[in-house]
């Protein structure tokens, strides 16, 4: 997906003289053709993700168009209130966009991983959440939102799902609608394993690349459903949560740090949320 | 004292004693240093958003009242809209929001947040290659925030010689973190610094005036806590965020036409 990134910013820059890009000593090499094409156009500030985001909101206030890039926990949660007033109080836009998506780094330990980012910047006023689960959404809500003026989050991962879902800005997506008694709604690249773990289940299907604004028409579709909610991140839930009075049930997280190391696919199995454990998980659900 | 900041003290006084709100002592250490920066850079009271205009940013945002009181008296708006001062609905906040005062560039209040913003300005201006450029004041209590060094060494890995930071050192910290030395430490960032009485309006122009040209300019502005009422000076803390009595604030406007401050 970092890809993707790269090569949606390089072509826009080109018809965009406004795009500044930030990084925090990550990607660096990967974007060495813009770095060529644009040297005056991108700077590796430094791990410093509290001056990335002050010299975003100051090229902003200018006219410019920054893209603040680096590991999503260092620049969400130890700059969050960067974000809060340099960006969103200050009404000065502009674009972050991390890579390492929850677990991605499960190899690193919990200092790398991230899961809190989705949750904590809906919270804030005016800013938008989105969280690409594949390339194509990825290029096309990146284009559709990075000159937008606001506030704008982009959770990268690199274990992107294929599935095709067009994406539009602020919509939900209706995989199955059997009109069955259980809807999933899950986001982002854990879809790959949840369409997997409940493709001949009768249940429907909801997913979601953007979690702010949340799509309420496609929820309240679904309202009078069991919603079962399953991500591999806190935000979704709560943000699926603002329309009143919906059966709802997690199926994500657990309240303790994920501190076993290996892959992705190894966290995953350990907290629940690989395909046969999600599978298993609604069955259950589907038997009462 | 200088009549223009003697002027603006008072206004300081009048509008923290009818609203109750203040940080006075902050804003008096900083009274000169506004003047100094408006006299130097280029702005225009009657149109604000000027694309030429160079950009001042308090990033110490808890001065506001110094600043909006500074602001009026050059002619951005009336006084008397700043006697709303903290009220509900008063466009001037304690801390000031940039949407809704003219003049203001960045909204500012938690520390060590405008001199990062003040960077990005002066780099897009660099991008742009524009003549325009930034100042920015920040306190010595506020440089305790680890954001001000990293926009420092950021600001200096850029080379931005457009942007110049003032450093008010009214000694506000002996009770916490006090930096001792301030100019040995922005030297240590990669600035290149001036040492100035901060109450010298003709000391901080001189300096504003003298821009390197291949690094960050840092300005060290010795200043005091109060400057302009012996009472306020002798006891900074205790006045720290405390608005006067009928009786403090006769007394308080005596001490401003007094010759020791």
């Amino acid at each position: 997906m970092r890809k993707r990134f790269r090569d949606t910013a390089l072509a826009l820059a080109k018809d965009d003289e406004r795009i500044v890009l930030l990084f925090g000593d990550v990607s660096v090499y990967l974007f060495k053709d813009f770095i060529e094409a644009y040297p005056d156009r991108f700077y590796n500030i430094g791990i410093c993700e509290n001056a990335i985001l002050g010299v975003g909101a100051g090229l902003s206030s200018q006219g410019l168009i920054p893209v603040m890039h680096t590991i999503t926990p260092f620049i969400t949660e130890r700059s969050y209130e960067q974000i809060k007033l340099d960006l969103c109080y200050n009404r000065f836009g502009g674009n972050i966009v991390t890579c390492g998506a929850s677990f991605d780094y499960a190899w690193d330990g919990a200092t790398h991983h991230a899961y809190t980012d989705l949750a904590i910047l809906r919270l804030l006023p005016g800013m938008e959440v989105i969280q690409p689960g594949s390339v194509k959404e990825l290029e096309v809500l990146f284009r559709s939102q990075y000159a937008n003026g606001r506030p704008t989050y982009f959770r990268l991962s690199d274990h992107p799902h294929t599935i095709d879902t067009d994406p539009v800005f602020g919509k939900a997506v209706v995989l199955k609608d059997a009109g069955a008694g259980v809807t999933v709604m899950t986001a982002g690249p854990l879809l790959g394993d949840v369409l997997e773990a409940c493709k001949d289940l009768p249940v429907n299907l909801v997913y979601f690349h953007t979690i702010k604004p949340i799509d309420r028409e496609a929820i309240s579709r679904f309202r009078d459903t069991e919603i079962v909610v399953v991500h591999d991140a806190f935000g979704l839930f709560e943000a699926i949560a603002e329309v009143p009075q919906l059966r709802m049930t997690y199926r994500g997280l657990p309240d303790e740090f994920c501190s076993c190391y290996g892959k992705l696919t190894d966290v995953r199995r350990t907290i629940g949320l690989d395909p046969a454990s999600i599978r298993e998980f609604l069955e259950k659900k589907l038997e009462h | 004292m200088n009549p223009f900041c003697r002027g603006i003290r008072e206004d300081i006084l009048k509008i923290a004693k009818a609203s109750g709100h203040g940080h006075i002592p902050s804003c008096f250490s900083v009274v000169e240093i506004l003047c100094a920066v408006y006299a130097t850079i280029r702005h225009d009271p009657k149109d604000p958003a000027w694309e030429g205009r160079d950009i001042f940013v308090l990033s110490k945002g808890h001065a506001s009242l110094a600043h909006y009181c500074t602001l009026a008296r050059l002619g951005y708006f009336d006084i008397g809209r700043v006697v709303s001062f903290g009220a509900f609905g008063s466009d001037f906040g304690c801390h000031a929001d940039r949407l809704k005062v003219p003049g203001i560039e960045v909204s500012t209040g938690s520390l060590g947040h405008g001199i990062g913003i003040g960077v990005g300005m002066a780099l897009a201006f660099k991008i742009k290659h524009s003549g325009r450029r930034v100042v920015t004041v920040i306190g010595d209590g506020e440089a305790n925030e680890g954001s001000v060094w990293e926009a420092l060494m950021v600001a200096d890995n850029l080379k931005l010689d457009n942007l110049t930071v003032i450093y008010d050192n009214n000694m506000s910290h002996g009770r916490g973190l006090q930096i001792m030395n301030p100019a040995e430490k922005l030297r240590a960032f990669g600035c290149r610094v001036d040492e100035v009485d901060g109450h010298s309006v003709k000391e901080l122009q001189d300096a504003l005036a003298a821009r390197p040209e291949t690094a960050v300019h840092a300005v060290v502005a010795h200043t005091k806590k109060g400057y302009g009422c012996r009472t306020m000076v002798c006891d900074a803390y205790a006045w720290h965020r405390r608005c006067p009595t009928d009786e403090e604030f006769t007394r308080l406007m005596e001490e401003l036409d007094e010759e020791t401050v």
